[in-house]
């Protein structure tokens, strides 16, 4: 996938390019995964303690839920998938990443419109359209803070030094394309046009599956179809099928939005199609199985000593997982129980956190240092942040989902009364709660070993420095060609 | 792929086709459904909200209900939303007409709490200062009348005045003992409380439109499905 001009002084000369706007931005978003994730935790103490910060019309549980979710998904979220792709497809380009200058202006005016957009939540501004929900001003901001960002992914892309284009590149091309369409056709159709009826559930169910699986998965398995074979060091497998899964998920999951709405009243045709396409989104979901399994088979030892692989191994295991959970909330069987509950609320949350978020972990761990030409300070902060992480997906998934199929056979069964449901469900509020302080904790490690690498005073290390695989992690590891 | 425009034109094209295939058609379906005018008393359903029950509707979304609050009855066989054996959540479900005199339309995905598209009928035949009351209340205190909720109070949407010197306002909410703010003080909801209290109670879909009962039937089981 690499011409041999693309050698190591190359590859350099592209990190060098791409280390301060990558750091701005991975800085930015560690921020907003700090501050989302307090956020995030009170509003779940809020559920079995509801008198918490009731008093206060800022941070009220319906307020506070959404501002700390679109801190989450637009600051760190956004911020995270901005460093990565920049990075990757310099990398892939063989081309250094031009015109700095204007990352940084854009990525000032991004967590400010983030910023404005969160505060606009809190102050009553909201327009409750899931994760539109900022002011309806703050979207002019982004989307001008976002054309300065996808134009140099686009334009490095087409001054690429490369005569093959890899996996990686047409998933974060296409999602650097799918998200601003997606994002102005919403903000078109609900606010400047606003449809009418339910037309606007249709419309916001469609925008929220696209900007998960159009843009933040993309960016998930552009990770993984780059790191797997680069730091396995032999090609994926089956990698002819590639392509097809990508068109295959690409086409299937635009039409999937539709499943959000089954049971909803809206014409029975649109959550039919997103059924459809649900279940047809899982012969892309097989492929890439295919593709990232095949590669990792007989080599999973090898995998395990490398901290981003490890991190890549969660984040596709929970994109299949994820898509299981599609389907399953597809059947209309299965839908009737658990819609509206937990479990509901688990699908987002393993496609952002389980599959994006821990992909982006992974994806820090490789390229910080070779950026800084430092290492990681802190080897304990290290396990500290992989271990919470790998047992907060794991404690989240079994718990909500035994939590969420609890709450649907009660909320089905009317000789319960609706108190009775909060009751028993206390236990597992107080359960996410701490699931989510779990998370947060590996979050603060991350902080703070990323303060250290990232921080010009610091005195380890300078550039050029060689990379010595620590103790049993494989934190960096000597890279050949990309 | 090698060809940059080629992968572009593919990327274009998919989310396109979504976009007219779902959006776009969808709203060619539905999106002029018009008022029902009902030929026995002429009148036109379902009927447009008040300006103060949309100035509620207003507090409803920057309050973020909608986190925890549905808006939508699910119809009979999928579920138990509805009256028989089931939460009594509506006296039917709903249908996408309900919806069009909704500026804003918050169906809602999560039942922490409960539906409320039919909230406005909660007390059966109440006098309408009951409704009231049990709102505010609920608002201000919601253990004061559904005891073990994990709903939120919002004292933000009441002021709380001393009573001494001047006359009681009529208004003042008859909270008991435990709830109320203490002796000598009452509590008086704020023009956004009573736009929100005007615009849960209008919340009632009792009308049921002959044109949608047979398009909303559910479908005939065919051995399985």
């Amino acid at each position: 996938m690499n011409s041999s001009a693309n050698n190591r002084t190359e590859q350099m000369e592209i990190d060098a390019s791409a280390k301060w706007p990558v750091l701005f931005f991975f800085g930015s978003a560690l921020l907003w995964l700090l501050l989302g994730g307090v956020m995030q935790l009170a509003a779940a103490m809020q559920l079995h303690q509801p008198g918490f910060w009731s008093g206060c019309e800022w941070v009220t549980h319906g307020r506070l839920v959404p501002a700390a979710q679109n801190a989450l998904v637009y600051g760190w979220g956004m911020n995270a998938a901005f460093a990565f792709g920049l990075w990757l497809m310099a990398r892939l380009s063989a081309t250094t990443l031009r015109h700095g200058g204007w990352l940084f202006i854009a990525v000032k005016f991004w967590n400010l419109g983030v910023a404005l957009g969160v505060l606009g939540i809190m102050g009553g501004y909201s327009t409750s359209f899931e994760l539109l929900e900022m002011p309806r001003f703050v979207s002019l901001i982004l989307l001008a803070a976002y054309a300065l960002i996808g134009v140099w992914a686009v334009t490095t892309f087409s001054i690429r030094n490369t005569e093959n284009v890899y996996a990686s590149q047409w998933y974060i091309f296409g999602a650097a394309f799918w998200f601003p369409w997606l994002y102005a056709i919403a903000q078109v159709m609900l606010f400047k046009a606003p449809v009418r009826g339910v037309l606007q559930p249709v419309v916001n169910a469609w925008y929220a599956h696209g900007l998960y699986n159009l843009w933040f998965v993309p960016l998930a398995l552009a990770a993984a179809y780059y790191f797997l074979p680069k730091i396995l060091g032999k090609p994926v497998a089956n990698y002819y099928l590639a392509s097809l899964a990508f068109w295959w998920l690409a086409i299937t999951s635009a039409f999937a939005g539709g499943s959000r709405l089954i049971g909803a009243p809206v014409p029975v045709w649109i959550p039919t199609m997103g059924i459809v396409a649900n279940m047809l989104v899982v012969v892309g979901v097989v492929i890439v199985a295919l593709n990232l399994f095949g590669t990792l088979a007989g080599r999973l030892e090898a995998a395990k000593s490398s901290l981003t692989l490890r991190f890549i191994l969660i984040s596709i295991v929970s994109f299949v997982l994820a898509a299981v959970m599609n389907l399953a909330l597809s059947m209309r069987g299965f839908a009737a129980v658990v819609q509206f509950t937990l479990l509901d609320g688990l699908r987002d949350w393993l496609t952002f956190y389980a599959c994006f978020s821990t992909a982006m972990f992974g994806a820090a761990y490789f390229i910080l240092p070779r950026l800084t030409g430092k290492e990681w300070r802190s080897v304990a902060l290290v396990k500290v942040h992989f271990a919470a992480t790998a047992l907060g997906v794991l404690l989240m998934v079994a718990g909500l989902t035994y939590a969420g199929w609890h709450q649907g056979q009660l909320l089905n069964d009317a000789a319960v009364p609706f108190t009775d449901i909060t009751k028993a469900m206390s236990f597992w509020f107080a359960y996410r709660t701490v699931v989510l302080a779990l998370l947060l904790l590996g979050h603060v490690a991350f902080l703070l070993n990323f303060v250290w690498i990232a921080c010009p005073v610091n005195s380890r290390g300078t550039a050029a420095a060689t990379f010595r695989p620590p103790p049993d992690l494989g934190l960096a590891r000597k890279e050949g060609h990309a | 792929m090698k060809n940059g425009l080629a992968l572009f034109f593919g990327v274009l094209a998919t989310l396109a086709l979504s976009w007219a295939g779902l959006l776009l058609t969808a709203h060619r379906q539905i999106g002029a459904l018009s008022q029902f005018k009902d030929p026995a008393d002429d009148m036109l359903y379902p009927q447009p909200l008040s300006g103060v029950a949309d100035q509620g509707r207003l507090v409803y979304q920057d309050l973020g209900c909608v986190t925890c609050h549905t808006q939508q009855v699910r119809q009979h066989g999928f579920g138990h939303d509805l009256a028989e054996g089931g939460r009594k959540w509506g006296e039917r479900g709903s249908y996408a007409r309900d919806y069009i005199r909704d500026r804003t339309v918050l169906i809602g995905q999560s039942r922490l709490g409960p539906d409320l598209r039919n909230v406005g009928t909660r007390l059966g035949d109440a006098k309408p200062e009951e409704y009231n009351e049990w709102f505010y209340k609920l608002l201000y205190a919601p253990q004061s009348v559904a005891a073990g909720t994990n709903m939120p109070p919002h004292p933000f949407l009441f002021e709380v005045h001393p009573v001494a010197g001047r006359q009681p306002s009529a208004h003042a909410l008859a909270l008991p003992a435990k709830f109320a703010p203490g002796p000598g003080l009452e509590v008086v909801p704020t023009p956004r409380a009573v736009a929100l209290v005007t615009y849960l109670r209008s919340l009632k879909d009792t009308y049921d439109y002959p044109i949608e009962r047979t398009r909303n039937l559910p479908a005939p089981k065919e051995g399985g499905h």
